[in-house]
Formats: C-alpha cells, structure tokens, sequence
C-alpha cells in the first residue's frame, strides 16, 4: 500500500498527498459523477475539469459552511456541483441551468444527491424561480456568458442575503472576445464594485487561460 | 416576522400576493396548488420576495425537510419532463446523419470507381493506401447508419416497427422533422419523395394531357411495396401510409409503441400477395 497523508482544506475537502503528488479531493460516500478517481472515500476533484477546484488549488480557499444554500447558475453536467453538494452535505443547492442536453446528465446526480434541486430556467429571468429558490448564502456562477455580470446582479438582487457572497467564474474570451483580457477583468471588477464588495480577484492560470475568480460580498 | 408585516400589507395589493412553487401566499395565507408541478413551472414573482419560500413552506408541509424532500421530487419530475420533450428534437440529429450518410454512398461510390481505374493501370504504394482510405470510410458510414437506427428506433419506435429505421429516418428527412410528418395526411406521407413525378403529372393534367399519378415514394422501398405485382402497389401503399401517418403521431405525441399497427400492415400484405 502506498503512503497517503491528508490535509483538510474545507468542510470535507482534502488535499491528499500521495507520494508526493497532490491530489485535491472531496470526501464523499457517492460513486464517481465524470469519470474521476476514487481514492477509498475521497473523489479526485480535477483542476482542470472545475473552476472552483482550479481556485482551490492557488490556495484561495472561500469558506463555505457545510449547513449553507448556494444558488448555483451554470450548473451544466454538474461536474462542479456534484463537489459543492460535498461540501455542503446538510445545506441546499439550488442548480439552474439553461439548456436540456447537459442536464439529462446533470439528472442523474440530483437523483442521487438529497441536496440538490434541479431547475432547468433562464438565468438572466431569476423572476420566472423567484417562488422556488430561498435567500442563499452564497451565489456561485459559471456561465460564459456575455451578459455573465448582468446575470449575476439580478440573481443577486432576488436571492442573495444581507453580507451573503458571490463567486464569479469569469471567462474574458466569453464576455468580449476582442479585448485583451486584463482590460475585461477590469471592466467586470469596477462593474461588480459599484453593488458588492469585492473580497479578491484570482487569475485561475495555470488550470484555465484567462479566467478569473471574483469573490463578492454584499 | 415577516407574517405579521405582511398582514399589515405594507406593500402594496399587488405585493402582499406571491406565487410560491407549492401555492399562493396572499395576506400571509397559503392556498396550495392542486399540481404542484404545474405551479413549480408557474411562480413568476415580478420583484424578489420578502422572505423565503421554504420559510412558508415550513408551515404547509411541516418540517424543513419535509418541505426539501418535496420540492426536489417536484423538481426533478419537471425537470425530466422538459428533457423528454426535448430528446423530441433528436429527429432533428437523425436528419442530418441521414444526409451525411447520402454523402458519405456518393463519395464513396465515387472513390471505388476511381480506385479500380487505378488498380486497371498500376498497383502502387499509393493504390494501397487509397484503398485503405475506402475502407475507413466504409466503417464511418457503418458507424453512421448505427447510429441512425439506434436514435430513430428510440424517437419513432411506431414508424421503425412497421417500415424499418432507414425508410422511417427518410421519411423525417423529406418531411423535415417528426413533428411535420405527424401534422401530415396519409396521402401527403404516401407520396413523400415522389414529388417530382407528382407535379409532373399535375402540370399534365393542367394541359389536359393524359397523366399518370405516382403512387408511392419513399415507401416503395419497402419490402411490402415493391415485392407486390404492379397493380396491387397502389393499395399497399395506401395502406401504409395510412399506418405511417398514424404511427407518426402516436411517435410524435405519446411516444409509446402500438404493435398492432405493424401487425395490421403485414396482414394487408398478407392478403394482397394472395
């Protein structure tokens, strides 16, 4: 048997040492989601496959309570989500996304997962799920969208508590495709201060080429 | 609390009234829908609410996770419908593998009768590979009619039973899509594909010149058509078409199989070959 130290970063999230290789990884009793790694009860969380992972691993870790309600915008095959309902094994996810092909997959784990409730909506129209999504605690958004921060307010504004936080995942070829990327960054940043307070900005390189992290709070 | 504001009505008539997933909230007074997946799909609010929905619903069903448990059955059950409902548009992939397939017969039927001329003069290294290259394009379209077969067998189970996956993905072809060959009539169904011969024999008979009008199209292929005598086509092929055009919309709308349609198709086959 190989050596395997173990270094919990977050609520049920480790970075395992494996002779010498670093591995971030959620604990979790549920089988693998994407086709990752199993090491005994952790699940490998890849860098490159989730933004929240790559943030992770440039040590930037939010702290996200385990009890907490996280709308999720963006939330795809689910990826990203099936280690967020790790982490807040006895908080809510409410997981919105836009377009029916990925979430047939994304499916499969709400099925699976006690904590998350699946909504196939229009992100940019939070009114049309105003009736079913609670004040949360934190907004997490991965969109690639143009209209990405716009987005983001709305949702905001119908759902984020009082000192609640936001993760923004900003992909600059996604918002204008032109510009050079810093200058995104920078748009996006001044646009977000004028609601929220801005906690940090982090460039998300090596694991994804001009994406940013922006942490909020309101 | 937020109850009793709301019962001062602080807000408004149009603001003390929000549409939750499991009901309407108005006055602090919880109606509960009598579908909640209806009402799941239908809590449009125009302004954020003042509270959260689960604290409300606390109430109604008793305890947080009762309230959980329920919402996620809900959502769930919404969210696989609306995905079925798209899984309909897979006619669409269906279509444009079809296409490709046509492509992918003329190019390599081209191709086979270049590379015989070539082998006919000189069989070289180049020969060879050319060759190989036929043959890579032979397990595409393999590949291909695979996978034709697997998505039209699964989105119209009803036309595959009676005519087979390859005749059903040429009907939606020349429809368009499932959704126009089941707004279709049999009549149009029947002679989907002989369209030219059909607007030939039309501007004949404009000039009333003696016309002769197709009685089938894609149809045709079928086994049940062609095999029967000249004069007792027609029949089958009407025949058909009637089941087709009923097969399409039970594709369209239910989904389910009915073998009793296949079944009546072969027994009128039966009975014409006699």
């Amino acid at each position: 048997m190989d050596r395997m130290k173990v270094k919990e970063v977050l609520h049920n999230v480790v970075l395992l040492d494996r002779n010498g290789r670093k591995i971030l990884a959620t604990k979790s009793r549920y089988a693998p989601h994407y086709g990752e790694k199993k090491y005994g009860e952790f699940r490998e969380w890849m860098a490159s496959r989730s933004k929240l992972a790559a943030l992770i691993l440039k040590e930037y870790v939010p702290e996200i309570k385990e009890d907490w309600k996280i709308l999720y915008l963006g939330a795809a095959s689910g990826t990203t989500v099936s280690h967020f309902a790790d982490i807040v094994e006895k908080g809510v996810i409410f997981a919105v996304e836009y377009s029916a092909k990925p979430f047939s997959k994304f499916l499969e784990l709400a099925m699976e997962r006690k904590n998350i409730i699946p909504i196939l909506a229009n992100a940019l129209q939070p009114w049309k799920y105003s009736g079913i999504v609670d004040k949360v605690d934190m907004i997490y958004q991965d969109v690639a969208h143009p209209e990405q921060v716009e987005i983001f307010e709305r949702n905001a504004d119908f759902f984020l508590k009082k000192r609640g936080e936001g993760l923004i995942m900003v992909k600059a070829r996604s918002i204008d495709s032109t510009a050079e990327p810093k200058e995104v960054f920078t748009r996006v940043k001044q646009r977000l201060q004028s609601k929220f307070r801005v906690l940090a900005v982090i460039d998300l390189e090596p694991y994804h080429k001009d994406h940013v992290a922006i942490h909020i709070q309101r | 609390m937020w109850f009793s504001k709301l019962s001062q009505g602080t807000g408004g008539p149009t603001l003390s009234e929000y549409r939750l997933w499991f009901g309407i909230v108005k006055n602090g007074k919880i109606t509960p829908s009598d579908d909640f997946k209806k009402s799941f799909q239908n809590c449009e609010n125009a302004e954020p609410l003042p509270f959260s929905p689960s604290e409300v619903g606390i109430k109604h069903f008793g305890s947080l996770d009762a309230y959980f448990s329920a919402l996620r059955k809900v959502a769930i059950d919404v969210v696989k419908k609306i995905i079925e409902h798209e899984l309909k548009r897979e006619d669409r992939y269906a279509v444009l593998l079809l296409k490709s397939l046509d492509e992918l017969n003329e190019t390599i039927n081209l191709l086979e009768e270049k590379l015989r001329d070539l082998e006919e003069v000189k069989v070289s290294e180049v020969t060879e590979s050319f060759r190989d290259r036929i043959a890579e394009l032979k397990r595409l379209r393999r590949d291909v009619e695979k996978e034709i077969e697997a998505i039209v067998s699964k989105i119209a189970p009803n036309l595959t039973e009676i005519v087979g996956a390859v005749i059903a993905a040429r009907l939606l072809e020349k429809a368009g899509s499932l959704k126009r060959l089941a707004e279709m009539p049999a009549s149009a169904i029947q002679l989907l594909g002989a369209e030219k011969s059909l607007y030939k024999a039309l501007n004949r008979m404009k000039k009333g010149k003696p016309a002769r009008f197709p009685k089938h199209g894609v149809i045709f292929q079928h086994p049940f058509v062609r095999t029967l005598p000249k004069a007792k086509r027609g029949k089958m092929a009407r025949f058909m078409a009637a089941k087709l055009a009923i097969a399409a919309r039970l594709d369209y709308f239910s989904g389910e199989l009915n073998e009793e349609l296949a079944e009546a198709v072969r027994k009128r086959y039966e009975q014409l070959r006699r």
